[in-house]
């Protein structure tokens, strides 16, 4: 079986199906191909960087009816869409681009629907230009490719915003066999959605007091609206999903336990969420955070609204973010949000290596935020009372490329700098969470303490015990995370199906 | 949410709550604990199970009235709901045969060493409960603890640094009179922890410390309860809460605690405010 064929049987002929339909034949005829080709990309409308330095709500507006429509024109509706090919969920997005042109925007909803459970939330966090819009084949008539990140947001918002529903497409029949999904992030949810369709009893259990995983601890409010992750949610739960906060498996109930209680099978998508650390001097120090201790200060708990809420976090002159990921981008431009006057990120690669989303990146500079790039922290100074005061930094230089094919940074002798700092953020990268996986006897684990999963099937060493998203593949992202759930969740009803 | 089944006052100013929970009274092991959620805006308070009974479906909490999220606890009423508890979290006690051990138990730990009496008695120990406290006002649960164990003796005195001489003299003739004592483990302030981590490592005597570092989520995934124990860092809440005393960086440990003490004497100035109104 190849992966499309897990993902989406058949998918050539559905795509070819769907554009052979008399009104979208229509539209292209409609409208001519240089006429499509005239228009330029529509910017999204933005929060202006002065005001939106200064809270928490979401940066991006999102489109009007008329610039999706206008947006949606460009779209050329290609018999060899690339857009599709670079969708890591395969969705159909010359279909779903096509509804939003004729005005249809519940059947363009529908459509990510059927193969996306999360279109509001990957609409705003997915990198689409690696993925979708880097293989658009406007890139090639060397204009920018379709806004196709933009306009998944569109559907999702329009809908939910003037209170159409969407029919959901028929359920499975009700199959009875129970199952338990681990972690509430992407992975497990889209798992659960999957499996609730099919017709399972689906129970997810998620170790913090609310779901969503990442979604809700680590990105903040600025870029997605917690309002919209709930609503997702409640969609979810709407498919008979039944949420079980506050029961962290290993903990409250094993994995036996559960399969005592009449579990069948397990997905387990606890996520990366064991934070690194340098292990460098200092780094105990009042002042040094995990960004995940620091995100989820503010995200979770809500520190942001302190003393409203009791969480505290710290609100500095001098922020230092050490990273270069999204991690890194959310970290610095929360403690901006928080009242520093300078907010800086410190990075060992240069700017081309970057692993945050571009829009993320461009966001932060519009805002002020300071980079700083082949640099890297070798000690962290104190003052008497043991509260950071400051960095001592290092400068890189690029060398031999290294296994992931980026250059290796090399330190230049010499060359160390101090800079002032109240608050540091590590956000150098997160591994597996071992609580649970380390636990479960014989599940095979690869080198970085992720589970070794199948690839297609994400199937574990462990019959019955299926696995995705962070926890197989390290740090990685929404839209993979929400692939492997789905995957999985076929590869469940196959198994269970058979035995 | 969690129902809480009874609210009493122990001493002025410790509280225990019995509260619903019953997949976590299923799990519970001696020595870990729970994190509490008293209301909608609160923080992630960690408290030790300090008992628990399966058939009922309940555990017990005890804790001091401190800050904002322990004073919200204390006004808990039976029959209300807390917003969330969690656990069982952290490693159980370890539990062995020691031949002798000492439990130092103050402040919480007074009730929350319970289990771990009781399961190192059922192992074949020999355990003797010291209680530290200002007064006798302020020690609970001793007929509990006493009906576990086989002696419990009591330093009451109201300057820390006289208990400390007084707790010394005491460990140091235990030591002398049981040969066969190999164990302490201290549970409650973090002076205690400290001062007879420091007693007892004179004595070459092996020590465990249930540190209460401050903690966000409890579950391994932040680094906010990271200690320094033997030259290596550890998160509490997976790694912990047990730490052999003698290898802890108290100066860290110290100073890690202060970390929002500013935010906490705001926020509790801001609560009792709102209470008071
Ligand atoms: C700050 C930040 C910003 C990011 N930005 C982006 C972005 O813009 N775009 C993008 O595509 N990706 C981004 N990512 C990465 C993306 O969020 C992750 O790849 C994705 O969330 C992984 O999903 P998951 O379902 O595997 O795990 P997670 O989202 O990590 O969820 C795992 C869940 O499992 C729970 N859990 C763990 N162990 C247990 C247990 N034993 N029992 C019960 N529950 C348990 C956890 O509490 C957690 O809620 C970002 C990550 C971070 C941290
Ligand atoms: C694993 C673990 C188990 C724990 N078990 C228990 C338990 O069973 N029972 C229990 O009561 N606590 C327990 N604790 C400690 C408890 O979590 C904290 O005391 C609690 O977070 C206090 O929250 P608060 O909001 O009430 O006080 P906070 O607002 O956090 O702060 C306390 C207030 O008192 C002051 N203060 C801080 N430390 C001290 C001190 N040492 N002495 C005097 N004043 C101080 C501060 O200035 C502040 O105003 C445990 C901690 C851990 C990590
Ligand atoms: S590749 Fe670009 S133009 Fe072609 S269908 Fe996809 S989005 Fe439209
Ligand atoms: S409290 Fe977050 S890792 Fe321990």
């Amino acid at each position: 079986m190849s992966k499309d064929d897990i993902l989406e049987p058949g998918l050539k002929e559905k795509l070819s199906r769907q554009r052979e339909q008399e009104w979208r034949k229509a539209l292209r005829r409609d409208v001519s191909v240089r006429k499509r080709l005239e228009s330029q990309r529509h910017k999204m409308p933005e929060q202006p960087p002065a005001r939106r330095a200064a809270n928490f709500l979401e940066v991006n507006l999102g489109y009007s009816l008329e610039m999706a429509r206008e947006e949606a024109q460009r779209c050329l509706d290609c018999s060899d869409p690339g857009c599709v090919s670079g969708c890591p969920v395969a969705i159909d997005i010359p279909t779903f681009i096509k509804y939003i042109e004729s005005g249809e925007i519940a059947l363009a909803l529908a459509t990510l629907r059927e193969t996306n459970g999360l279109p509001a939330i990957c609409g705003r966090v997915c990198p689409q230009e690696v993925q979708c819009e880097k293989n658009c084949n406007l890139i090639k008539a060397g204009k920018e490719p379709v806004a196709i990140g933009h306009l998944e947001r569109f559907a999702a918002d329009y809908v939910r915003c003037n209170d159409q529903t969407v029919n959901e497409s028929a359920c499975g029949q009700a199959k009875g066999e129970k199952i338990a999904v681990v972690g509430s992030g992407p992975a497990g949810l889209t798992a659960a959605a999957d499996l609730a369709r099919l017709g399972y009893q689906v129970t997810v259990f998620e170790g913090l007091h609310l779901p969503g995983g990442v979604l809700t601890y680590g990105i903040p409010e600025f870029r997605l609206p917690r309002s919209i992750l709930n609503q997702e949610i409640d969609f979810i739960r709407s498919l008979g999903v039944e949420i079980k906060t506050n029961f962290l498996v290993g903990r409250t109930a094993t994995l036996t336990d559960l399969s005592q209680a009449g579990y069948r099978a397990f997905f387990v998508g606890t996520g990366a969420g064991l934070p690194s650390f340098m292990n460098i001097p200092g780094e105990n120090l009042l002042g040094v955070f995990s960004a995940n201790e620091y995100l989820t200060r503010v995200n979770l708990m809500k520190a942001f609204k302190f003393p409203e809420y009791d969480t505290p976090v710290p609100v500095v002159k001098k922020a230092a973010v050490i990273g270069g990921g999204n991690v890194a981008m959310d970290a610095v431009r929360t403690a901006l949000r928080l009242g520093a006057k300078e907010a800086t990120i410190y990075y060992r690669r240069s700017r081309v290596e970057m692993p945050a989303r571009v829009e993320e990146v461009k966001h932060a500079e519009e805002e002020g935020i300071k980079f700083n790039f082949l640099t890297v922290p070798s000690r962290y100074l104190g003052d008497e009372k043991g509260r950071l005061k400051g960095l001592v930094l290092q400068r890189l230089t690029l060398g031999e490329p290294d296994a992931s094919g980026r250059r290796r940074p090399v330190p230049v002798p010499g060359s160390e700098f101090e800079v002032e700092a109240e608050l540091a953020v590590v956000a150098i990268g997160q591994s597996p969470n071992p609580l649970l996986i380390r636990q479960v006897e014989g599940l095979k684990l690869g080198r970085w303490g992720n589970i070794e999963a199948d690839p297609v099937t994400m199937a574990t060493s462990l019959e019955g015990i299926y696995a995705g998203g962070d926890a197989v593949r390290g740090g990685a992202t929404v839209i993979l995370a929400m692939g492997d759930g789905r995957r999985a969740a076929r590869a469940i009803d196959q198994w269970l199906r058979k035995c | 949410m969690n129902r809480v089944i009874l609210a009493e006052r122990l001493v002025p100013n410790i509280f225990r709550l019995v509260v619903e929970a019953p997949e976590i009274a299923r799990s519970a092991r001696p020595g870990q604990f729970v994190i509490v959620i008293p209301d909608e805006k609160g923080e992630r308070v960690p408290i030790s199970l300090a008992d628990w009974d399966e058939d009922q479906g309940t555990i017990d909490l005890i804790f001091l009235n401190l800050g904002v999220s322990t004073r919200k606890l204390a006004r808990f009423k039976a029959g209300d709901s807390i917003q969330a508890v969690a656990g069982p979290l952290g490693r159980p006690a370890e539990i062995g045969n020691f031949g002798q051990v000492l439990l130092v138990g103050g402040c919480y730990g007074l009730a929350g060493f319970y289990p771990l009496a009781r399961e190192l008695k059922q192992k074949g120990n020999k355990v003797t409960f010291l209680a530290e406290g200002r007064d006798e006002a302020f020690i609970f649960w001793e007929e509990k603890i006493r009906k576990v164990v086989d002696g419990y003796l009591k330093v009451l005195k109201a300057d820390c640094f006289a208990s400390g001489d007084e707790l010394g003299k005491i460990i140091r003739q235990l030591k002398n009179n049981n040969p066969e004592l190999s164990r302490v483990v201290v549970m409650g302030c973090s002076y205690l922890l400290f001062i007879v981590s420091k007693i007892t490592r004179e004595l070459n005597l092996k020590t465990m410390v249930n540190l209460n570092p401050i903690m966000v989520d409890g579950t391994g995934m932040c680094g906010a309860c990271r200690v320094t124990v033997n030259g290596q860092t550890y998160f509490a809440c997976v790694d912990g809460p047990e730490f052999d005393g003698h290898g802890v960086d108290w100066a860290e440990y110290f100073n890690r605690r202060k970390a929002f003490l500013r935010q906490e004497e705001q926020a509790l100035s801001s609560y009792l405010n709102k209470t008071l109104d």
